[in-house]
């Protein structure tokens, strides 16, 4: 094993000789001496970013779990970028977070080191960068000296290395595992971006799509383990409530039936160390309910579905309806109370010409994530094996460790492909589920799946809310002075909405944006985009009104508004608008709207992502709406992979869609009434507008920022904006199929 | 438990069996073949859809007893080595985001091309019924454009 430490970052790339072949380490120097976080270095053993086999196969190890943005393919990129090799024969791993708790800061690097997102975190991309640079090196060195010749001589490309006087050429695979003890002098510097050949050039595909499309790509609801069994649940309908009584003889004699266990809150047993879940647990407890055990799913669910089972609906059942929870909202809001979070001038003392004010509220929705909630547990008496499609590796490890009881260093955790996340699949609700029913199966690898049924209404959604603004204009028709306060349920972060650009932008002189709570029982969590995802549509849509108010066209104002703002949110407004033909007439009954937002930061220049969408729609006299089009712009600094950037902006467009058009949760009882795609619909192929993309407005400003967020915002406000165009109706909530647009 | 013969992929497969238990549960569970997908167990989004003597069907709403002497195909016989025409297309064009729902695309899309060999947009959207959480839609599009069109070249 030889070191390398790295210039100006706390960390050594450490090399070492695996099956023959070359493997490299990233290891914190402080997780090099002694003891550390978790006791130091607790073993030898080796936690790989980067191996290069005899027969050139190369492994980039990755943090990042892939939830179908492609952030493991990015890692493998920045490392590809330096390497020189063969793109073809790289292939992506996923790390171990049992590694990272035996080794701390072995793949911790960067900010939320195993979430999904990132993948182009500033801090994160000069490490892997560095990596590939340092195994080329190496590369070279080792030919070199085999060669006995400089190694200034020696060219590294596409996974081989020539001697450039003579023309000898060596394969990766042919030195590598002398590179793993070859003594580099100093580690290399990194090649300038205007010399990248690999990023932001070549737009590779994801590199584990020949599994996906032949069907071997394993998600976790595909784990198969020998012996395995499998579970079916229900927990308490209404979320907090508990399970009263159930009848488990009723179904024991079933075929198949192997056990009933009860999921019970208060049995959790506590990790037996400190623990460090990413997000803390709270939001993670197991929710009171039944699992029937079973030799198959079926005979599983055909049991659990004939059990008898009775609830104490506990406190939630007190949200009886929508409107209950409207009230409520609107009796907070009504007292302007809220803890103001943005200020600006004095919003009481301005004398408007005209005063406007809206109210708007967007529902508790659902993720849907195509792949149900579900996971494979293998508890014994002193050890858990967890298999696991979760979004955020180290959170379900200390959820698991925490569940069991079982101490962290016999807790080993296996991510596998993720058949969608968008925030459901992050604190870890499910993984701690998954554990309280195997631990009461000890010794059988349990396989837990949740119906569709029941994914949707055990969900961690994303909550509803309320926000209501009032604007003051001037004679000009432009905001003197702007007051908003949104009243949400869960967890406190107003994105979109206290650090919305207009408040920063230096063109509204009167600011006080506030929030309130309305506290509920129902689990809320991330979900694409939190808050903002909501925001967009209340900030975007009430700034329409206040144009139209003013007597200004919805663009005029935005830009006016915007003047001395980033000009690249300019640009998009701009952009969209003339590919769109704003301005060209329409026939009655059909309109365009406009909307900008930015994920995740709106209060900030040159930052996150902008964008910005024009829809055009057709409203028919009956109340049928029809999306034409979307002309859709975007900043995002710049790209190093655009068809990924493409696949997460259409994606992302299409979720806004669905989520403007079609999704909203209805809570009767304290329990939400949806629980298949009959009742919470998802837009198919055939509703799918014409999408344009236009990438002229890309700034090229020094930043990649994430993309797979923002789109999702300036959708349904688009689409409102253009909705009252079309027909002179305000839409002042979502989901808009639920809208009465009948006009004549 | 009743004995169920019946092929898939080309190979004789003989389960003894619930009769009720669905298509779906019986290829999963029953014989480890886990590419065809479970997403919602109602027929609403098409994530289970295989080849039932030839045609799309979702396979969570037949029992298995409905396939007796039955020949069944699925995302895994598709192709021998993962080179059906739409299969390469779709790695091409980066169809797939997290890919859950795409062997169901693609068993309903292969059968599409085989009954109508360069179907129009309207007999795209009236037969890829299939719900893509991600929004892959634009490229599942294009993907069966290509593939009418190279299969027609
Ligand atoms: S699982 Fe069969 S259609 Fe959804
Ligand atoms: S690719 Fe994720 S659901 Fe279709």
């Amino acid at each position: 094993m030889t070191q390398m430490k790295m210039s100006r970052r706390k960390f050594l790339i450490t090399s070492a000789t695996v099956a023959g072949g070359l493997s490299l380490q990233l290891v914190p120097i402080d997780a090099m001496a002694a003891t550390g976080k978790n006791g130091g270095q607790r073993d030898s053993a080796l936690s790989p970013w980067l191996t290069i086999q005899a027969d050139d196969t190369i492994i980039v190890t990755v943090p990042t779990p892939e939830i179908g943005n492609g952030a493991s393919t990015q890692q493998a990129m920045n490392i590809a970028e330096e390497l020189a090799c063969d793109w073809q024969r790289v292939n992506v791993e996923f790390a171990s977070f049992s590694r990272e708790y035996k080794q701390p800061g072995s793949y911790a690097v960067g900010m939320q080191p195993f979430f999904g997102g990132h993948s182009t975190d500033h801090e994160r991309m000069p490490y892997t960068m560095q990596l590939g640079a340092s195994a080329r090196e190496r590369l070279k060195l080792a030919a070199a000296q085999r060669w006995n010749v400089s190694i200034t001589e020696i060219e590294a490309r596409n996974s081989v290395l020539k001697h450039l006087p003579s023309g000898r050429t060596l394969r990766f695979g042919e030195v590598a595992a002398e590179a793993a003890s070859v003594v580099l002098e100093s580690e290399p510097s990194l090649k300038p971006q205007s010399e990248w050949t690999l990023l932001g050039k070549t737009k590779p595909h994801k590199v584990q799509l020949p599994k996906v499309v032949n069907g071997s790509a394993k998600y976790g609801v595909d784990v198969t383990r020998p012996g395995m069994v499998y579970a079916a649940l229900r927990q308490s309908p209404v979320h907090g409530g508990l399970l009263k009584s159930h009848d488990p003889e009723a179904v024991l004699s079933m075929p198949g039936v192997r056990a009933v266990v009860v999921i019970d809150p208060s049995a959790t047993p506590g990790s037996p160390v400190d623990a460090s879940p990413t997000f803390g647990f709270e939001g993670s407890e197991c929710r009171s309910g039944v699992a029937v055990i079973a030799d198959h799913y079926w005979q599983a669910k055909k049991a659990l579905d004939a059990l008898p089972v009775e609830w104490d609906d506990g406190l939630g059942a007190f949200w009886n309806s929508d409107e209950k929870i409207h009230e409520r909202q609107d009796r907070i809001l009504d007292r302007w109370a809220g803890a103001p979070l943005t200020k600006s001038g004095n919003v009481d003392t301005v004398k408007a010409a005209k005063t406007i004010e809206a109210t708007y509220r967007t529902p508790f929705c659902e993720h849907a994530t195509m792949e149900p909630l579900n996971g494979t547990a293998l508890y014994t008496e002193d050890s858990l094996e967890l298999w696991h499609s979760t979004q955020d590796m180290q959170q379900a490890f200390w959820v698991a460790v925490d569940e069991s009881g079982v101490h962290p260093d016999r807790v080993t955790i296996h991510q596998t492909m993720v058949g969608g996340g968008f925030g459901r699949r992050v604190i870890g609700d499910d993984v701690r589920a998954v554990v309280a029913v195997a631990r009461q199966y000890p010794g059988v690898p349990v396989k837990v799946i949740w119906s569709r049924e029941e994914t949707t209404q055990q969900g961690a959604y994303r909550t509803q809310l309320a926000a209501r603004f009032r604007a003051g204009l001037n004679e000009q028709g432009m905001l003197e002075s702007l007051e908003g306060e949104t009243c949400f349920s869960g967890m406190a972060l107003n994105l979109g909405f206290t650090d919305m650009a207009y408040a920063f932008s230096g063109a509204i002189p009167n600011v006080r944006l506030a929030a309130s709570n309305l506290p509920m029982h129902i689990a809320t969590g991330a979900y694409r985009a939190p808050c903002y995802n909501a925001h967009a549509f209340t900030v975007e849509t009430f700034i329409d009104e206040c144009a139209v108010a003013g007597g200004i066209d919805p663009l005029e104002y935005r830009l006016k508004l915007l003047a001395d703002w980033d000009p690249a949110w300019s640009h998009c407004l701009k952009l969209a608008a003339e590919r769109a033909g704003w301005g060209k007439p329409l026939p009655k009954g059909q309109g365009r709207g406009i909307a900008i937002s930015n994920w995740p930061h709106s209060g900030e220049k040159q930052a996150g992502a902008t964008v910005c969408a024009v829809a055009h729609v057709e409203v028919s006299q009956e109340g049928k709406l029809t999306v034409h089009s979307i002309d859709f712009t975007f900043d995002c600094g710049r790209t190093v992979n655009l068809d990924a950037v493409l696949a997460q902006l259409e994606g992302g467009i299409i979720f806004g869609l669905n989520m403007s058009l079609n999704e909203g949760l209805t809570i009767v009882d304290g329990a939400v009434v949806e629980s298949n795609f009959d009742r919470y619909p998802m837009l198919k192929m055939a509703d799918i507008p014409e999408i344009k993309i236009h990438l002229e407005a890309l700034s090229g400003h020094d930043r990649f920022a994430i993309i797979g967020e923002a789109p999702v915002g300036p959708i349904g406000p688009a689409i409102g904006n253009a909705i009252y165009q079309a027909i002179g109706k305000r839409v002042r909530s979502t989901p808009f199929r639920k809208q009465d647009l009948s006009w004549s | 438990m009743t004995t169920i013969k019946f092929t898939v992929n080309g190979q004789a497969q003989s389960l003894d069996i619930d009769p009720t238990t669905p298509l779906l549960w019986t290829l999963r569970d029953h014989l480890q073949m886990t590419g065809t997908k479970f997403g919602c167990g109602i027929g609403m989004c098409g994530a289970c859809t295989v080849h039932l003597n030839g045609n799309a069907t979702r396979s969570c709403l037949i029992p298995v007893q409905a396939v007796d002497g039955a020949d069944i195909a699925t995302i895994e016989g598709l192709s021998e080595s993962g080179d059906h025409i739409l299969q390469k297309l779709w790695v091409e064009l980066n169809v797939p985001q997290c890919g859950y729902c795409q062997s169901g695309v693609l068993m309903a899309a292969a059968d599409l091309l085989k009954r109508i060999p360069n179907p129009s947009d309207e007999e795209i959207d009236a037969n890829i019924s299939n719900i893509c959480r991600c929004g892959t839609y634009p490229r599942i599009r294009e993907g069966i454009r290509r593939a009418a069109q190279e299969m027609g070249a």
